[in-house]
């Protein structure tokens, strides 16, 4: 009986000139699934596919959460494959588990609460059933776990922050060509400084100095159009994190670019910590991925990953007090 | 256990119906005169608005404040499928023929007189749509032989009326940047005028125009002072003049090039003065303390030139936003008398809560007044309509907080607006404005500890609540002249419908508990009202078939008050979703004369 019924199913899918082209597959995909499969559809319920531990390691696969777009961390590179330091951490994510690694691309939203909720925890609105198992490059805060709404809520109370393995800051790259010795914030009362969009640095470099800088910001996209803003003589100087930085400057070797070592005056958060997120009923997942990258931070292999995309590799704090400074 | 049999005697009868009633409907092309007509028309809706001024008054009178309890659900029409959400859409009839569009970019033709599905079309959208607030659409626009509509994926669609077939597709800007259109586009004299919502920072808000026939695009107009506007010309763009003149008069550095301002809303058209006039979103970056100046032509209105884009006049509501009080709402063209003589004016009423009353031949100030109960940013207007800044009143820069959570301020109304989008109507016989406006505030605050793509971050936090316990939605009616409030109607959830008002003494509008209500429009008394099921958050639409009065709506509770409403989810909390387009009709036995 249930033959028939999938049968007719398919073919009124196929034929039914009035039924939107878009819709039809969806529909049919439930239907087959319902039928000949009997599992219980998250398409169909529209709920995200949220995995336990279990069921991340039935599956033979494991979504690590990645920003795309976001070089040196997680990127396509030019032959179409994904690459960059989170690319190679989620790489031995999934090998240490014995697991198929899967990129899972975020496009960053407004603020890292919105990431978490729409790709850990809940799922954007628009494609509930698409959540990452566990995400990367989220920043490890104490303070911004346990943030409380004017009810006394934890706001972030959906998700675990786990992991830290990068400690991450803010610096200045600049031109030697145009700049005179090393550069500080007040070079740039004279010297044009670029800056991504909507981040820290822009906000920052046009509030400095009451307002000194501001009409030598020039704003970019991202860090790589400032670099290469800067490579035209367009500004003399880049703010950004230290990672895009160090990424940067290894891309423009003819030009004599170099990282300065400023004194940044009422920046709200000069340092942070980079660490991981899962789903907050999946601490057992996120036990066994904390695992694997904190053996990498221990034996020196995150270390190689790092210089191996010119990187130098900062510790998180955490693990400055566990193993005593770095050499 | 054969294959073809089940094939044959299920499929083809569906296939015959749709066929059969395609051909039935006896399509006439639709022309600019009608257009410029339809608000004198009864048989028809053919622009967004119910006329291209976008008064939606209807001198229709055979329903009326003796019979409207009489008025009776007569077909109701699912948008079917998963896919609910908010419906904000306005329909269109033509011919007997209903067209609609629903959430998730689709688009529907339905027998006006039964409600059956004529044809159906679904935009096939990409994964990496972004829109900010909800998947709606809020309508389309007809011309020719053929209907239009935005998509999510910020593109263009020319449907065949008759079959529902793509006649062309244009892609307007960047899904991946951003973008999206959900306003419903408008057709001037065969160009099919749209704006863009949405962007990342680093965008610049465009009017787009195109040849509603051929998709081929004529011009486009940057709001934003500094940039060049086009025509194109046998395919080549020729430059037609900067924005303002020059960059840098009213943003410090190169902050100008990315500007902000989406005229997300889309525009009205005034025939005296061959105007477009649209209104345009706020600046960016939000904090407002990185962009001293006045930042034009954001969170403005603006009189364009239909023909190539050429801006005539602007009037900014709100200097350096910094409040996210995009200027977008509608600007309704109307005339009045006063002291003998007939003043052609424009009326608005913004999101900063103040409804201003221009001179539509040159945009200037007439008078203003708040419309909204408390306005906390702004002291008043100066006799130039320019707000009088309350210093206290403008959120902090989150580079000055100190490490620690900053004070937080309180800023009437809402960033969502003492109205938002969603459409007044003006009344010819009794010269009122009906505001659809929400009494809500917001908080704001500096979030010292805040991340964005794994950096620290300075931003600012921030959430609505409702200023009264009892209710947020206040459906007024204002006269333009005086300011006065003659009537109010206090609602607990707030407003997101469009309201529209008739002849026949009427005043409609939704509400987000379900129901869609007729006032009298002198007195404000509620004389009617039907639970549609699911949220009102779309804009009524009257029009006669066969000497007897209809009324459509679509109902879907949904928009941006869930995703952006704050406390407000306390009342809205347990709305349901859905996807009906409802319409009714006064039966003509209970018609009097």
């Amino acid at each position: 009986m249930w033959k028939r019924t999938l049968i007719l199913l398919l073919l009124m899918l196929f034929q039914a000139p009035a039924w939107g082209e878009g819709l039809a597959p969806q529909v049919l995909r439930v239907a087959v699934a319902e039928v000949v499969e009997s599992n219980p559809s998250a398409e169909l319920f529209r709920r995200p596919a949220l995995r336990n531990l279990d069921e991340v390691m039935a599956s033979g696969y494991i979504n690590i959460g990645l920003y795309e777009d976001f070089p040196p961390y997680s990127y396509i590179d030019d032959t179409g494959g994904p690459r960059g330091i989170d690319v190679e951490i989620g790489r031995a994510i999934a090998d240490g588990l014995g697991l198929e690694f899967r990129p899972f691309w975020i496009k960053p939203g407004s603020s890292l609460g919105r990431d978490l909720g729409n790709n850990v925890s809940r799922g954007h609105y628009l494609r509930p059933t698409q959540v990452a198992d566990v995400m990367l490059r989220v920043p490890y805060d104490k303070n911004f776990s346990y943030l409380r709404d004017s009810t006394g809520e934890y706001i972030n109370k959906s998700v675990v922050m786990f992991g830290p393995y990068q400690r991450e800051e803010w610096g200045i790259a600049y031109d030697a060509g145009q700049l005179d010795g090393e550069a500080t914030l007040g070079s740039f009362r004279h010297q044009r400084i670029g800056a991504e969009y909507d981040t820290l640095p822009a906000t920052y470099l046009t509030a400095v100095m009451g307002g000194q800088l501001r009409d030598n910001v020039r704003h970019y996209r991202n860090v790589g159009d400032a670099f290469a803003a800067m490579a035209r003589g367009e500004v003399a100087g880049v703010m950004a994190i230290r990672g895009e930085l160090e990424h940067y400057l290894a891309h423009h070797p003819a030009h004599d670019f170099r990282l300065a070592e400023p004194l940044l005056p009422g920046i709200s958060r000069q340092q942070w910590d980079i660490g991981m997120a899962v789903r907050h009923n999946h601490r057992q997942l996120g036990y066994a991925v904390e695992a694997i990258v904190d053996r990498a931070v221990r034996d020196g292999s995150l270390d190689d990953i790092f210089q191996a995309h010119a990187l130098e590799y900062r510790m998180p704090d955490f693990y400055a007090e566990v193993l005593g400074p770095a050499e | 256990m054969t294959q073809s049999t089940p094939l044959g005697n299920l499929a083809r009868p569906l296939a015959l119906t749709a066929i059969a009633l395609a051909v039935s409907a006896q399509a006439q092309a639709v022309s600019f005169e009608d257009m410029l007509n339809d608000h004198l028309a009864t048989d028809q809706v053919v622009t967004n608005g119910m006329g291209l001024h976008g008064q939606r008054f209807s001198p229709l009178t055979t329903l009326n404040t003796d019979n409207v309890h009489q008025l009776r659900p007569v077909w109701a029409f699912s948008f079917g499928g998963e896919k609910q959400r908010g419906q904000e859409s306005q329909p269109l009839v033509k011919d007997g023929v209903m067209y609609v569009t629903g959430s998730y970019s689709r688009m529907w033709a339905v027998d006006a007189y039964t409600g059956e599905q004529i044809w159906q079309y679904e935009a096939r959208l990409p994964d990496g749509i972004m829109p900010c607030c909800d998947v709606i659409n809020r309508g389309a626009a007809i011309y020719g032989d053929k209907v239009y509509f935005g998509t999510l994926d910020a593109r263009l669609v020319a449907l065949d009326r008759e079959t529902g077939r793509v006649q062309w597709i244009k892609r307007v800007a960047d899904y991946e940047a951003g973008h999206a259109i959900t306003a419903a586009p408008i057709i001037i004299d065969g160009k099919l005028i749209t704006g863009v919502a949405g962007g990342e920072f680093g965008v610049v808000g465009t009017v787009f125009a195109f040849d509603a026939e051929t998709g081929d695009e004529l011009w486009t107009r940057p709001v934003v002072e500094g940039h060049m506007g086009y025509v194109f010309e046998n395919g080549e763009a020729v430059e037609n003049g900067i924005t303002g003149g020059e960059a840098g008069l009213s943003w410090p550095g190169d902050m100008w090039q990315q500007g902000g301002g989406a005229p997300w809303l889309g525009g009205f058209y005034d025939a005296d003065t061959h105007s477009l006039l649209i209104g345009t979103g706020n600046p960016a970056p939000w904090n407002s303390h990185l962009r001293p100046g006045d930042n034009l032509y954001t969170s403005s209105r603006l009189a364009i030139d239909p023909d190539d884009g050429t801006i005539k006049w602007h009037f900014q509501a709100t200097p350096n936003d910094g409040w996210d009080y995009d200027g977008v709402n509608e600007v309704i063209s109307f005339d009045y008398e006063e002291n003998g003589s007939l003043v052609k004016a424009a009326a608005t009423a913004d999101r900063n809560g103040f409804f201003y009353v221009l001179d539509r031949e040159n945009g200037e100030f007439i008078r203003g007044f708040p419309f909204a109960d408390k306005i906390t940013w702004a002291d008043g207007l100066d006799e130039n309509g320019r707000p009088i800044f309350n210093p206290a009143g403008r959120p902090g820069n989150p580079a000055d907080s100190e490490g620690e959570r900053g004070e937080s301020v309180g800023a009437y109304p809402a960033f969502l607006g003492a109205k938002n989008w969603n459409p007044m109507a003006y009344s010819q016989d009794t010269g009122l404005f009906y505001i659809p406006s929400n009494e809500w505030m917001m908080d704001i605050w500096n979030e010292p500890v805040s991340y964005r793509k794994g950096a620290a971050f300075l931003g600012a936090g921030f959430t609505i609540r409702p200023t009264n316990d009892d209710y947020i939605g206040v459906l007024r009616a204002v006269d333009p002249r005086t300011g006065e409030e003659v009537w109010r109607h206090e609602n607990r959830a707030p407003l997101w419908g469009g309201v529209m008002a008739t002849a026949g003494n009427l005043v409609f509008t939704g509400t987000p508990e379900g129901y869609l209500k007729a006032f009298d429009a002198t007195t404000g008394e509620e004389l009617w009202g039907f639970n549609t099921g699911s949220g009102v958050v779309a804009t009524p639409i009257t029009w006669e078939m066969d000497g007897e009065q209809y009324v459509s709506v679509a109902s879907g509770w949904g928009g941006a008050v869930p995703l952006w409403g704050g406390e407000v989810a306390e009342v809205i909390k347990d709305f349901n979703q859905g996807g009906m387009l409802w319409t009714f009709k006064l039966p003509s036995e209970y018609a009097q004369q």
